[in-house]
């Protein structure tokens, strides 16, 4: 035993190298990227199949294993090896043919074709094998079933919507017609396809290959193939594809050609439908190749006739025809003529006798032919003698009349392509021709005379259980086109519903082996191939949920298939079809498609308004009980879709709401969320305030919403909807709601706590808050807008304002600038709130008159009401402040001194407004007084009605206007004051005061002071008190107006100032003799006195004196303390209100107000560090007074907010 | 046919022009192409329209120019044949006869209606043996340079949508018709079997 294997080693290290490298190259394989391992499958292919075959049957499990590769190339590749395989051993069939059965299922559709062609291959190989096989086995039985299940399904891919399926499926049929078929001595052979099986070569007594059902098969399939060729939709490839097969069988099995020709004639007066124009010219052409091709054959001679008909149809040369023609064999000829008629009733009888009897012979070669060829063929010709006589002009023009009522609109493609101008009308020739072509049409509608005839000759034969046979066979053929299409000049689709009706059974009867339902897994639907008579086997209840998923499949299919629809012009109906279907269903299918509308809401607006529609149609439709939720959903959805769209630029949502049929509650939400959005707000505005205008029935609806919104805490949804109100509150239908909402709002204000109301719905919790500015504006914003346009509702202001608290007040005076200047002060309505000023409205009132005159002198009107109020209803100065400049000169003197007595800001506002120096602009402000007469009017107001202290305050304003009061003014003032009897008590101080501000007077003031001499200026305590002062401060210049006093006044003078009577005297002695001369001795003496007395009397108050500068120089505000501590003393005989004494203002009050021993200090105080301490004190108290001034509007706050405060304490 | 490179073929009636503008394009674009006369001659201009210069189909391009540049070089490099030749020599040795190639293609793309008939009768008078289907497709370009290099560019744009497909077996007629519109001319299509 050792010795064989050692023999066999040289062989068998060939092949372990072959076997080696094959194991090597397997084990690669399985590693690598799909396109190497393709080069390296293929070499172990060759390896295995070519160079070592013996190797195969080894490596066929890991070969075959790569038919699960995840690369349609590799799975192909394993096809390829299977048929390479299957024929190199055909034994491997009875392994191999169940893998090629799982690939001919495979998804990859290149797979599946693949797998076709090579069953097609390996059908005739298997055939082969098993034909010759000796031995039966039940594996090789088993494997032919599965091969011939396998041949069924691939014919069933006839109807698969892949057209390169169908392309592979026709060539699979007709190698399978042929194969199935006998071969015959006319038969055109290929060379290679020689030694192929055919029919002929199947023996009739096998024992499970049954040479008759093998022929039913391949008739069946030719059958098949022809009805497949008149499909109405079938595809250019396909049809041309069928063309050329339908040549191969007419040239390989001439038995078949009269079939073949037929169905070319019929299928060239009925060229499908679907065809584009290049298409028809393609299919042309290529009809035009296959029949010359048949023609090319011998046995075409007795379809001679017919196919030159076509080929001059198509538009062949008759010469090129005859050049393609074969030479007429006359013997052949007649043959088959005989053979023909007869043939008729023979092929029956072979058939009827195979069934019976295997063992008979086979038939000669027309035995096989089908039954129904002839018949119609002969049937066709009969038909066409019978009406060749009727073809008479008067009866060929009524055809053609009758058939315009059914031409179609358009012409079709295909008779574009094949009408030919008729040139020989009328001649015998062209009737015939036309005879024939009515009767091809008429039989294939199965009728006319020649059929009859032909059933009836076949009954006759009466072979009744063939009969059956043929006669459903013929039908078939005969209800090509069904009869409807009679009418039709031009045939163009055939019923194929009909048809298939009547095939379905036929198939499922012919075939035993069970039809596995591969391409029946879809419905039919996206392609354009009917698979109707497939349907009924396949129906089967669908569960809930499959429903369900097919239907909103089904949805989205239409949804998605947007683009495509609009190309073909049909938005329209898919719209329309989207609307109904989502509208009749409930479910997720409308949120689905509000969705997707809402992806691309602008090219999809006319969906989304049909569904809309729809909606409320439905509705309608169900109204007494009907519920608007479904088309609230809609609505709502859409709405909300767009307003949260972050760009939104054309009016879709405008449109929406505006075209929408009704506007819900919560569409009404949706709007108002979208007005609510700062960046919308116009547009969102301008939608509600047509469906205001729009929408009568529900305006007020709507408007509440925009009144709503007038008091938005955003300022720009407000401000907007405010101007949208006022120019809505100018019609009269809405005016009477708008104002009373707008009143109901102010009303608010009267409560002590703003109500829940204004903090909309969800800030409701902190009802007890208290009222806030932006709260009382809240209440105002809509009313203070609307005032300006009526002005009657200002006297509403004013009743609540009575009511209101404080803080609500104060904000409300803060509100209403605008409005008020709005209305003007022209405005009777409001000139009638300040006649009538309610009781409590005083401030408002006030305010008013401010606002109306802070840039504008005020009316004479507005002048008459205040001067009314103040005179007979409320005398409160304040009233007069806003309207000073219009009242007279005498009115103002007079109530200047309630005037300064106020609060030292609005003094100087007074002031401002008398002087003119308030506004800049203002120019034209003409003031009752001059402000020479304000001052004097200062000086002369009575002590009694007012303080002193209030009176200097008022004069240092004047003073502070060193513009108003020039040196000139206040000369003029000095003059006419000098005039007066009796002299009024602040004149000194205002001289003093003047001299200060302008030292160039001092010759001026020489000469009052004489004049005071003259008016014996000593019987006015103050006055003399101011005299004596001035003369200390003009020294050497007063020497004279001192000597011109009489001698008591003198020494009285020097009794306040020793230290003056020294400097006179030397003053006196320096003068000229003569001048001396006329003093007088009484002066003198005063001059010389006695010193003796004045000694102690200078050391007495010299001690003091130089304590308190001690005290004062160090320490400013010790020296305020104490020079406050003095005038308190000395003040308390005028009681004076105590926010206005301020300690700067008590100081400089001092000089005036001094007594004597106090003069003498703030003398000495001054004469020694520097002269001029009153300036000093002037000009600290100037700004004192000024910083109200400086900001304006500070001023005018200022101003009012003490008043309402004072308010205030008096209405509480 | 996603899955390799379609095998193309681009057939004029001599394989110097249109089939070798497209060829040239093609190869470029990286296609698998080849291009094919299918005349019983190759026939370029010749000096007057009745007498164009005839070669077989053996002859050489380099020849071809050769033979020009001896009869009248100016004339032939005016009217550009020269310049062709020179194109075309770079891209194969000669030109080839369809009818004499037994390799296989994916896609047949013809240059005239004439060749297409060649092409197609030639495909069905062959004897079929796998069954594998080949399209064979006519795209109308006139015989002079500008509408040579036009067409190379529809075919190849035509080319690559068919590359493209799923299947293409499948969209290809759909494609087709896409194109006619777009590109506003018939297209003569057919599918034939090796």
């Amino acid at each position: 035993m050792d010795m064989p294997t050692q023999e066999e080693a040289t062989p068998s290290d060939i092949d372990m190298t072959t076997s080696e490298r094959v194991v090597d190259l397997l084990n690669q394989a399985a590693l690598i990227s799909a396109d190497e391992k393709l080069t390296i499958l293929k070499q172990v292919q060759e390896l295995i199949i070519n160079k070592d075959p013996s190797l195969l049957d080894n490596f066929l499990d890991e070969m075959i294993a790569f038919q699960t590769d995840k690369s349609i190339e590799i799975r192909k590749f394993v096809i390829g090896f299977i048929e390479e395989a299957c024929k190199r051993d055909n034994e491997l069939l009875l392994r191999l043919i169940a893998n090629l059965n799982m690939l001919l299922k495979d998804e990859g559709v290149n797979v599946v074709k693949k797998a076709i062609l090579t069953l097609t291959q390996l059908y005739k190989v298997t055939l082969q094998w098993l034909v010759r096989s000796k031995t039966v086995s039940e594996r090789q039985e088993a494997c032919w079933d599965l091969v011939t299940q396998m041949k069924g399904d691939v014919l069933a891919l006839l109807d698969s919507e892949n057209d390169g399926i169908r392309t592979h499926a026709i060539k699979f049929t007709e190698s399978l017609i042929i194969t199935l078929s006998a071969r015959t001595s006319d038969s055109d052979i290929p060379k290679r396809q020689e030694s192929d099986i055919s029919l002929d070569k199947v023996p009739k007594d096998h024992s499970y290959i049954r040479y008759d059902v093998l022929s039913e098969e391949g008739k069946l399939a030719l059958e098949k193939l022809l009805k497949f060729m008149i499909h109405p939709a079938i595809s250019s490839i396909n049809l041309t594809t069928v063309l050329g097969s339908l040549a191969t069988v007419a040239r390989q099995r001439p038995m078949f050609m009269s079939e073949v020709v037929q169905a070319y004639e019929t299928l060239h007066a009925n060229l499908p439908p679907t065809l584009a124009k290049s298409q028809v010219s393609s299919v042309r052409k290529n009809l035009k190749l296959h029949l010359v091709s048949v023609l090319k054959h011998p046995c075409s001679l007795e379809f001679q006739g017919q196919i030159s008909t076509l080929l001059l149809d198509l538009g062949m040369p008759q010469s090129e025809i005859t050049r393609s023609t074969p030479a007429p064999r006359e013997p052949r000829k007649r043959t088959r003529q005989e053979q023909y008629t007869e043939g008729k009733k023979v092929k029956m009888e072979p058939a009827l006798m195979e069934d019976d009897d295997d063992k008979e012979e086979p038939a000669p070669l027309a035995v096989p032919k089908p039954t129904t060829v002839p018949v119609a063929q002969s049937a066709i010709d009969l038909t066409a003698e019978f009406l060749h006589p009727l073809l008479n002009p008067e009866n060929v023009a009524n055809l053609v009349l009758i058939s315009m009522v059914y031409l179609p609109d358009v012409m079709p493609a295909s008779f574009q392509a094949t009408y030919t101008p008729v040139e020989s009308a009328g001649t015998d020739a062209q009737i015939k021709h036309l005879a024939r072509l009515m009767a091809t049409q008429i039989t294939a509608a199965g009728m006319g005379p020649g059929l009859e005839q032909c059933k009836a000759r076949e009954n006759d034969a009466g072979k009744d259980d063939v009969d059956d046979e043929s006669g459903s066979k013929d039908h078939l053929i005969k209800r090509k086109i069904p009869t409807v299409m009679m009418g039709q000049a031009i045939s163009v689709v055939g019923g194929y519903t009909e048809k298939a009706e009547e095939t379905a059974p036929a198939a499922v009867k012919r075939l035993p082996e069970p039809i596995l339902p591969t391409t029946q897994t879809k419905l039919a639907g996206t392609s354009g191939r009917k698979k109707v008579f497939r349907l009924s086997d396949v129906i089967q209840p669908l569960s809930e949920s499959q429903i369900e998923a097919l239907t909103s499949k089904a949805i989205k299919r239409i949804l998605h298939s947007e683009k495509a629809i609009a190309q073909s012009g049909m938005s329209h109906v898919r719209v329309k079809l989207l609307t109904r279907l989502v509208t009749q269903f409930d479910g997720m299918m409308k949120d689905d498609v509000l969705k997707f509308v809402l992806e691309d809401i602008r090219a999809r607006s006319d969906l989304a308004f049909s569904l809309l529609y729809q909606e409320y149609n439905t509705y309608l439709s169900q109204l007494p009980s009907g519920l608007l939720d479904s088309y609230d959903h809609c609505l709502y959805t859409l709405l909300s879709g767009l307003q949260e769209k972050p760009e939104q630029k054309d009016g879709l949502f405008t449109k929406l709401v505006l075209e929408a049929p009704v506007i819900t509650e919560s569409a009404l939400e949706v709007i108002r969320r979208y007005c609510e959005d700062e960046s919308r707000v116009y547009l969102g505005m301008t939608t509600l305030k047509e469906l205001i205008v729009k929408r009568p029935s529900r305006q007020f609806q709507y408007l509440h919403v925009l009144l709503d919104l007038s008091s938005h805490e955003k300022e720009k949804v407000r401000t907007t909807a405010l101007a949208f109100l006022k120019r809505m509150y100018e019609k009269d239908h809405l005016r009477d709601y708008i104002e009373k909402f707008a009143l109901n709002y102010m009303q608010l204000l009267v409560h002590p706590n703003p109500p829940s109301l204004l903090f909309g719905a969800d800030k409701d919790t902190e009802v007890a808050a208290p009222w806030t500015e932006d709260t009382v504006r809240q209440c105002l914003f809509l009313y203070l807008s609307l005032l300006p346009l009526n002005h009657q509702l200002v006297h509403e202001l004013a009743s609540v304002y009575t009511e209101a608290i404080a803080d609500i007040k104060r904000s409300v005076l803060r509100a209403i600038e605008q409005p008020i200047r709005g209305m003007g002060m022209n405005s009777p309505e409001l000139l009638l709130l300040v006649e009538n000023c309610p009781k409590g409205a005083e401030t408002l009132v006030t305010r008013c008159l401010h606002i109306l005159t802070d840039k504008v002198p005020p009316s004479p009107e507005l002048v008459e009401r205040v001067r009314d109020l103040y005179h007979k209803r409320v005398p409160d100065v304040r009233f007069l402040i806003p309207v000073i400049n219009g009242l007279e000169k005498s009115e103002v003197i007079q109530a200047l001194p309630k005037l300064i007595k106020l609060n030292p800001i609005v003094v100087k506002e007074v002031f401002n407004r008398l002087l003119g120096t308030q506004h800049s602009e203002g120019s034209s402000t003409v003031s009752p007084l001059t402000p020479g007469d304000l001052l004097i009017a200062l000086h002369n107001i009575d002590s009694n009605k007012c303080d002193m202290k209030s009176i200097i305050k008022a004069t240092n304003l004047c003073f502070g206007e060193k513009n108003v009061y020039t040196s000139e003014v206040l000369a003029v003032v000095m003059q006419q004051l000098m005039d007066q009897n009796p002299l009024p008590m602040l004149l000194m101080r205002t001289v003093i005061q003047s001299l200060t501000m302008y030292p160039r007077l001092g010759g001026f003031v020489m000469n009052i002071l004489s004049r005071l001499i003259m008016k014996q200026v000593w019987k006015y305590p103050k006055v003399w008190e101011g005299f004596v002062k001035c003369c200390q401060r003009t020294k050497p210049q007063s020497y004279s107006v001192l000597l011109q006093l009489p001698s008591a006044q003198l020494t009285s003078m020097f009794e306040r100032c020793p230290e003056m009577r020294e400097p006179l005297l030397q003053h006196v002695h320096s003068l000229t003799p003569h001048q001396q001369a006329h003093i007088p001795t009484s002066i003198m003496t005063v001059l010389e006195g006695e010193k003796k007395p004045d000694e102690p009397v200078r050391e007495n108050e010299l001690e003091p004196l130089s304590a308190a500068v001690e005290e004062q120089v160090p320490d400013s505000p010790s020296q305020e303390t104490s020079v406050q501590q003095v005038t308190d003393v000395k003040e308390d005989e005028e009681p004076m209100e105590q926010e206005e004494s301020t300690p700067v203002i008590q100081e400089e009050s001092d000089p005036v107000s001094q007594e004597a021993p106090k003069v003498d200090v703030a003398e000495e105080s001054t004469m020694s560090p520097e002269r001029e301490s009153p300036e000093e004190l002037m000009e600290t108290s100037q700004p004192e007074a000024s910083p109200p001034q400086e900001p304006e509007k500070d001023v005018e706050a200022a101003s009012n907010e003490p008043e309402a405060e004072s308010e205030k304490e008096t209405v509480e | 046919m996603p899955s390799h490179p379609l095998r193309v073929a681009v057939v004029c009636s001599s394989n110097q022009n249109r089939s070798m503008e497209a060829h040239n394009i093609l190869s470029k674009r990286g296609f698998d192409v080849r291009s094919f006369g299918t005349g019983s001659h190759v026939k370029l201009p010749g000096p007057t329209p009745d007498k164009p210069n005839v070669y077989d189909f053996k002859t050489t391009y380099v020849q071809m120019y050769n033979d020009l540049v001896r009869k009248d070089k100016e004339l032939y490099t005016q009217n550009g044949i020269l310049h062709m030749l020179d194109r075309n020599k770079r891209i194969k040795t000669k030109p080839e006869r369809f009818q004499n190639c037994k390799d296989r293609f994916d896609l047949v793309i013809t240059c005239e209606e004439r060749v297409y008939d060649q092409v197609v009768e030639d495909l069905n008078s062959r004897e079929q043996e796998t069954l594998q289907p080949v399209h064979v497709i006519n795209v109308d370009i006139q015989d002079n340079h500008e509408e040579a290099t036009l067409g190379a560019f529809l075919i190849c744009e035509l080319c690559q949508c068919i590359q493209h497909t799923e299947d293409m077996e499948n969209e290809i007629e759909e494609l087709l018709q896409e194109f006619e519109e777009k590109s506003n001319r018939p297209f003569l299509h057919t599918v034939c079997f090796y």
